[in-house]
């Protein structure tokens, strides 16, 4: 009952959603050829004096055609789209679950229901995680297509893999607002606390030394280039241990996220 | 076995006390009225009831279950409409409908087309194009179709004209009489009085001992209320308490009213009315002058 209700209520967001991620990734990649001279002319990127961003445009210009548009596509499709789109998208849907439901003062009638504060809290999350992830899948793999147009290729696994990557940290967005919906009284408290907290992430990001203490520096370039490339092994992104581990730790930060906003639920009075 | 049992219930918010120290009971299939001042404390003990909010001290069991621990077990076998009417303002009237019975395996189909019926609400409308009263309409279909064992209803009848408020009695006695139980708290005083086989009075949080409202009772008991014709001088024996603005008079005697009205000659009253208890008088004994009613 409620998961379809909350489905009902976010279809049409949905699909807007999904068409901005769309409409993102068709003109970077059908450009590609005439933004791939350009690169190669131009030295104002090169000494961009933002790191990261340096090594983006270190990459996009490599002379290897074939890596520059790997790394092209890294940037663009991951980088760009899923930590701008994605996040808003996580932002958008996750603020209005329980937030909304107090401002319209319909959580009591919600919560008066027969049923279980977890099962409320499971029937809102997952259309809305599918909502929200799904459309990363979606316009990654119609990216295939569209560089087959300009005679360039991107492989199906590792395209899946890095939206694997970049879905589950847009996942710890989307749950870390959950968690906040249930906290805040309005939705604008929960979008004044994601959004600040987001803010100050990307800020962490932009400066130089203190960039590794930044969230976004799980889902950059230095990591989506590697997986595309091939460089960087699935099991790699999974095994804390022996590889990386990067994915698994955002999958468990999202799985803590959620029990703080089940635990938030379960103490909440109307 | 009681539907209600509550002893000693104690809820603060932060360091206001909202109930101190409530307990009563409540038979099976009993209609319980809950009458109280804006901020008594009426819609926490409700939500305490079913498990919405929990309780700091005290033992409450409805149905046989406690609500800190198995307010689901209670939630499936209770129908409860919130004080704030809460419907879903982007859903039509019948999917709103649709969403709230759902959850609910048994409903009373006779009820459903009764109140259908006589509400006559624009089911395939938006809900936010519904006025105050419509919404309440709509909120309690949703609440009082499903089949239930207990009701427990804060402000049914707010929004609601008199003509509804007098069907919505009906119903209640409809639910009553198939052996429901029901426990209400309304601000329409007479509503409350004409349904409730039992009534009790929250003040502050507490509950107004039974003694403490029998005594209210006889106080208002020795009030007589009349109209004199003019010139007419009270007896000795009475005190007036109160002049209303239509010339009624409402007197305290210190003994028996009517051997004290059996003074005045039967011309001189245009009206007189003795023993009679009005709920209203007797919630404004206790809620103005706790010391007169509980000495």
């Amino acid at each position: 009952m409620i998961a379809g209700k909350t489905w009902r209520e976010i279809r049409w967001m949905t699909l807007i959603y999904l068409l901005i991620f769309e409409l993102l990734a068709i003109p970077v990649l059908l450009l590609w050829p005439d933004l791939y001279d350009d690169f190669q002319r131009s030295t104002l990127f090169k000494n961009f004096p933002v790191h990261s961003l340096k090594r983006i445009f270190e990459g996009v210009s490599d002379k290897n055609e074939e890596i520059a548009f790997t790394n092209w596509a890294a940037a663009m499709l991951y980088f760009r789209s899923v930590n701008l789109v994605g996040i808003a998208g996580a932002v958008l849907f996750g603020t209005a679950l329980f937030a909304r439901e107090r401002e319209t003062r319909t959580l009591e009638f919600l919560l008066a229901r027969p049923v279980s504060r977890l099962s409320i809290l499971w029937q809102k999350t997952w259309p809305t995680t599918l909502a929200v992830l799904v459309p990363i899948f979606l316009v990654n793999w119609s990216a295939i297509y569209w560089s087959q147009l300009i005679d360039r290729e991107l492989k199906f696994a590792e395209i899946t893999w890095a939206s694997v990557h970049g879905a589950a940290f847009v996942w710890m967005f989307l749950a870390f607002t959950t968690w906040m919906s249930v906290r805040c009284r309005t939705q604008a408290h929960v979008a004044f606390w994601v959004g600040g907290i987001t803010i100050v992430q990307l800020g962490l990001y932009m400066t130089q030394r203190i960039r590794p203490y930044s969230l976004f520096r799980l889902s950059d370039f230095e990591w989506y280039g590697p997986i595309l490339a091939g460089h960087l092994k699935p099991w790699q992104m999974f095994d804390p241990i022996n590889g990386i581990g990067f994915t698994t730790w955002v999958l468990l930060a999202t799985a803590l996220f959620y029990f703080l906003a089940w635990r938030a639920l379960r103490r909440l009075e109307p | 076995m009681t539907a209600i049992s509550v002893r000693n219930l104690d809820k603060r918010f932060g360091d206001r006390p909202t109930l101190r120290g409530v307990s009563f009971e409540l038979e099976p299939g009993g209609l319980l009225g809950l009458v109280g001042p804006n901020g008594a404390g009426k819609s926490t003990l409700l939500r305490t009831l079913i498990g919405l909010v929990p309780r700091d001290a005290g033992n409450v069991a409805v149905l046989g279950h406690d609500p800190r621990t198995a307010s689901l077990a209670i939630r499936q076998r209770t129908s409860y409409l919130p004080g704030e009417t809460g419907v879903y303002q982007q859903m039509t009237g019948a999917a709103f409908l649709h969403f709230a019975l759902g959850f609910y395996p048994r409903q009373n189909r006779e009820l459903h087309d009764h109140l259908a019926a006589e509400f006559a609400l624009p089911l395939a409308e938006k809900v936010r194009n519904y006025s105050a009263g419509m919404k309440q309409k709509l909120a309690l279909m949703a609440t009082l179709i499903p089949d239930v064992e207990l009701y427990v209803l804060d402000e049914p009848d707010r929004a609601l004209d008199a003509k509804v408020r007098f069907f919505l009695r009906d119903v209640l006695r409809i639910l009553e009489s198939a052996g429901k139980t029901i426990i209400l708290c309304s601000h329409h005083l007479s509503e409350v009085e004409t349904l409730a086989h039992r009534l009790e009075f929250l003040i502050d949080g507490r509950l107004v001992p039974t003694e403490a409202v029998t005594r209210a009772r006889e106080v208002l008991r020795r009030r007589p209320r009349l109209r004199l014709r003019d010139q007419v001088e009270l007896p000795a024996g009475a005190q007036l308490i109160e002049r209303e603005p239509d010339g009624t008079l409402v007197v305290e005697t210190a003994g028996d009213p009517l051997a004290w009205l059996q003074q005045l000659a039967p011309a001189d009253v245009e009206s007189a009315e003795v023993g009679v208890v009005r709920l209203e008088d007797l919630y404004q004994l206790l809620l103005h002058q706790p010391a007169e009613a509980t000495s």
